[in-house]
């Protein structure tokens, strides 16, 4: 009965960015979820996706590889960037080198 | 809920008292003072914590592999309490008065030398302090150490107040997506990083292994860390061997694992965290009143 009001959509639909990398995460880390499900503004750690620390770093070293962008611990804004998939996505676009 | 509750308030909660006890104490009358009241003290912590209790009869029945009677539950009460005297002496490096021996502190230089980050394992095994004091004294890079949030507030109050605002700064709180990242950093500049690998948390990735005859859960986290890393891993244990007393000693545990893909990792991992357990017996079997998880540690529902 609700599926007339997909307005509420778009905010959500998944950027190209953030499709990659989502496809990224479940493959660096065996997800057993479909990358397209990520929701683009649940959170990533703790709850929403459940990843922990470990994750992060094993996710670091991927991106690094992939998009040549070095993700540090003394980056006052991590907590921003590591909250969702979006802001994720947002911090690779602005310093990716590939 | 309810075991985790039960976990940290009574001897670790208990032991932030106790440490402001007898920091006022030793301030005014010494360590012998200090030392002379550990009897009543740890009397008093024995009388008043009966799950604990309970935790250390199981582990010891154990360990000793015969039924633990209320002496050997006391010695390890009163080792745990030595150990948190000697960490107000300790933390402040004032060590002249102790007998401290070291093994394999040569594997560690020569690890530090290499200009190798080296992760260090500890267990909730005798004093962790010792480690520090003794890694410090002989270490031209820095130590920082890995600890869960609660605890890393709490030692962190604790170091405030002893003035140690450079061991304060060298904790690395867990419970951080970039706590790791910080981790690798460390390594990467050739420092040593140290992490307590026995205790599993409810938000740990657990492997059962066996330890000291049944299965018990340990954490994955460390070795997979480690692993991802590729990092030399080595075992810490600073052991209380009587007033004054301690034995420290550095193992080589792994030389440089490679970063295997992700399904041989974990396999890896598992042998590895076997591997640690079997050791970790063998320090429980050579010094069973060093031990100091104050919980059911076999248990694999209600972690701390």
């Amino acid at each position: 009965m609700a599926s007339g009001h997909s307005t509420a959509l778009p905010p959500q639909d998944a950027l190209p960015l953030e499709l990659d990398l989502a496809r990224l995460i479940v493959s660096a880390l065996s997800l057993e979820v479909e990358p397209a499900s990520i929701a683009p503004e649940a959170p990533l750690f703790g709850e929403g996706l459940g990843l922990d620390s470990i994750d992060a770093l094993e996710l670091a070293l991927a991106i690094s590889k992939t998009f040549g962008v070095q993700l540090r611990s003394d980056d006052e804004r991590n907590h921003q960037i590591f909250a969702s998939l979006r802001s994720l996505a947002a911090h690779i676009e602005k310093h990716r080198t590939r | 809920m309810q075991a985790r509750m039960s976990w940290s308030a009574a001897p670790e909660r208990g032991s932030t008292t106790m440490l402001r006890l007898m920091l006022w104490i030793t301030s005014m009358l010494g360590w012998q003072a200090g030392h002379l009241l550990l009897y009543p003290i740890t009397a008093y912590f024995l009388a008043s914590s009966p799950r604990q209790r309970a935790a250390v009869r199981t582990y010891l029945d154990r360990a000793l592999r015969q039924p633990a009677r209320l002496r050997d539950i006391f010695r390890l009460y009163f080792a745990f309490a030595s150990t948190i005297l000697d960490r107000l002496w300790l933390v402040t490096g004032r060590t002249r008065d102790y007998r401290i021996e070291v093994h394999g502190l040569d594997a560690l230089r020569a690890n530090i030398a290499a200009g190798r980050g080296c992760l260090l394992f500890g267990a909730h095994l005798g004093s962790f302090e010792v480690l520090r004091a003794v890694a410090d004294a002989g270490s031209p890079v820095a130590l920082s150490v890995l600890m869960h949030e609660a605890n890393a507030m709490r030692a962190k109050a604790f170091f405030d107040a002893l003035g140690g605002t450079e061991r304060a700064a060298a904790i690395i709180p867990l419970g951080r997506p970039d706590a790791m990242l910080r981790v690798r950093e460390c390594l990467d500049r050739g420092e040593l990083v140290g992490l307590l690998a026995d205790r599993a948390t409810r938000h740990d990735k657990l492997v059962h292994v066996p330890f000291l005859g049944a299965e018990a859960p340990m954490p994955a986290g460390p070795h997979l860390l480690a692993a991802l890393l590729g990092a030399p891993v080595m075992l810490a244990f600073g052991v209380w061997r009587g007033p004054r007393h301690y034995e420290v000693r550095f193992e080589p545990f792994v030389e440089a694992p490679g970063q295997e893909g992700r399904a041989e990792r974990e396999a890896a991992t598992a042998a590895s965290v076997a591997r640690y357990a079997q050791r970790l017996e063998a320090m429980c079997r050579a010094y069973p009143y060093n031990w100091f998880n104050f919980y059911d540690f076999w248990a694999t529902e209600q972690r701390p």
